[in-house]
């Protein structure tokens, strides 16, 4: 349903995403997961058309079989209104405080599904209901600042699904919210990719939370996707030393006590400081020569998986030969 | 020989906003009855999910706040008993690091000024550049640093000059909010080790307050888990993590676990 191939997106200092492809079918779960400066969240924006001003776009993003990359703003706005939907990390910022919560969701229903106001509300409160908000009823007349951080991300899940998206990206989603507050926001998730064979792009920085929410998973650094794979694999049996190097600086559950954690050195270089080849290499422990200055190639780790890596690369070569 | 820090029975309340002209206001009881005692050295986990209580546990150990009932006693001393002048003097043993270290810096100073402010309001005169800059070297940044403004540093760099700003008056005990809730994973190992370095160096008694349990795994010694105001349940970091009592310490730990 939305197939992105070698996207590439460039600002005057140099590239900011390079060469980026995945895939989401109907009721598919990917996550992606980077930290900072990855390009994670650059990657949903373009996915919505929604880059910024000043920055070219390349490659192919096509939505249902139609090429998006490079259409114009009313082909975007068709799309954004009616198929796809994104929920963001700060719900509070993204719901007008002045309007009640049952108005904000009915909206979208009235103007783009062209519901009566009666059928619009019968409906919102059909989606507060649908994404656990208590007491849903009462629900539609208050205002964001009467609602839990966790009921107000609900609200804007619910807002998201008005209009019977295809494909929820949800940039973040989890990260202020407490621990069991997340864990349910998660779980809703997956149950509402699955009911509604809704495709679901789930991009965060928390490897737990991608663990139970995703199927397969794209590991981004410095605007390069490094590893890509099933998510439980990728987690289990990294390939890239990027992948192995944040699995291992997580603190562990199992350390019961005060223990020095293995860390990547140094932090993620400014995008124009980064280098031209593997964007990890100068961090990386197990650098070759060729990694500054050579982008690497994907090698297939498994079916449907892969990982850029130069030492990967060099290993396949060898067992080739 | 008493604890470093000793918190005894310690209940705060706050009046919460009139419903009715004719009945009193309701109450908010925000922590209830906390006891605990921290050494030297020693760091104690509290977690708990927002409006645990745990942030206004801090703020009754920094003294920003009194207890309506119970005692912080820092050092033997009782911090409600203090006069503002020896309340002064003793904030010197006792500092604190936030979780959003942009906030806590002014973006209008550079770095080393920031650094210097607890020095300034211990009232110690002259100049401070050279506890500056060791107070820089001791989170792994340069002595040169002081000299730039905070938008010239990453996130993990910010929180190291948090945490140098926080060590500057020696203290010994560091209260830790969040500290490293808001930074990448990469980062916040780098941050973890660096509290535990300081701890080494310094002597360090830590109070790291953390909704995020595998952190607390790996940092603290004890653990004390907050829910509504109240202690749930506490005890050795290896034991609380291996043999939850309570069902929401389970929550906590599916909430952190990789799934299989």
């Amino acid at each position: 349903m939305i197939e992105v191939e070698g996207l590439s997106i460039t600002s005057a200092a140099g590239p900011i995403l390079r060469d980026v492809g995945l895939h989401v079918a109907p009721g598919e779960r990917l996550g992606v997961v980077g930290e900072s400066g990855s390009g994670k969240t650059l990657l949903a924006m373009s996915l919505m058309g929604m880059v910024p001003d000043g920055l070219s776009v390349t490659g192919s993003i096509r939505i249902d079989g139609a090429e998006m990359c490079g259409a114009d703003e009313s082909a975007w706005r068709r799309l954004r209104a009616r198929r796809m939907a994104m929920i963001f990390q700060e719900p509070m910022s993204a719901l007008n405080p002045l309007r009640r919560v049952g108005d904000t969701v009915a909206e979208p229903l009235i103007r783009h599904l062209g519901l009566a106001p009666r059928a619009a509300r019968d409906k919102a409160l059909a989606l507060f209901d649908e994404t656990g908000i208590l007491d849903p009823e009462r629900r539609l007349s208050q205002y964001p600042h009467q609602l839990s951080g966790g009921q107000r991300q609900r609200v804007l899940i619910a807002l998201a699904l008005a209009c019977d998206p295809e494909l929820l990206i949800a940039d973040e989603p989890t990260t202020a919210l407490d621990a069991n507050v997340a864990l349910r926001i998660t779980r809703l998730l997956v149950r509402l990719a699955e009911e509604r064979r809704m495709g679901l792009l789930f991009i965060s920085h928390d490897l737990a939370a991608v663990s139970r929410t995703t199927e397969r998973l794209m590991v981004m650094y410095g605007g390069d996707v490094v590893e890509t794979g099933a998510t439980a694999e990728v987690l289990r049996a990294p390939a890239h030393p990027y992948t192995a190097g944040l699995l291992s600086a997580r603190p562990s559950l199992a350390a019961h006590g005060k223990r020095r954690l293995p860390t990547i050195p140094g932090s993620v270089p400014p995008p124009q400081e980064l280098p031209r080849g593997c964007r990890f290499s100068g961090r990386c422990g197990q650098e070759i020569a060729r990694c500054a200055a050579e982008m690497p190639q994907p090698v297939t780790t498994a079916p449907d998986s892969w990982a850029a890596c130069h030492l990967l690369q060099a290993r396949a070569k060898g067992a080739g030969a | 020989m008493s604890a470093l820090l000793s918190v005894e029975a310690v209940t705060r309340q706050y009046r919460l906003p009139r419903l009715s002209l004719f009945r009193p206001a309701p109450m908010l009881t925000a922590v209830r009855d906390i006891s605990f005692t921290l050494e030297t050295g020693q760091t104690l986990g509290i977690v708990g999910e927002s409006g645990s209580g745990k942030s206004t546990l801090a703020r009754l150990v920094m003294g920003f706040e009194t207890p309506d009932t119970g005692r912080v006693v820092f050092d033997g001393q009782d911090l409600a008993q203090l006069s503002p002048a020896a309340m002064r003097a003793a904030r010197r043993g006792f500092q604190m690091v936030f979780q959003d270290p942009f906030g806590s810096l002014d973006q209008r100073r550079r770095i080393g000024w920031s650094i210097a402010e607890p020095l300034r309001a211990q009232g110690a005169g002259g100049d401070h550049a050279r506890a500056v800059a060791q107070a820089l070297e001791q989170v792994g940044l340069r002595a040169d640093h002081a000299d730039r403004f905070p938008h010239e540093f990453s996130g993990g760099q910010r929180q190291r000059i948090a945490i140098a700003r926080a060590i500057i008056t020696r203290p010994r005990l560091l209260v830790a909010d969040e500290a490293v809730s808001a930074l990448d994973v990469s980062v916040q190992a780098q941050i973890l080790n660096l509290l535990m370095d300081l701890q080494d160096d310094l002597g360090l008694a830590i109070l790291f307050i953390s909704h995020d349990l595998a952190v607390v795994s790996s940092i603290c010694d004890d653990v004390l888990v907050m829910r509504e105001g109240q202690v749930v349940e506490r005890g050795p970091v290896g034991d609380v993590l291996t043999r939850p009592a309570q069902d929401y310490t389970r929550t906590l730990l599916a909430a952190a676990a990789l799934e299989d």
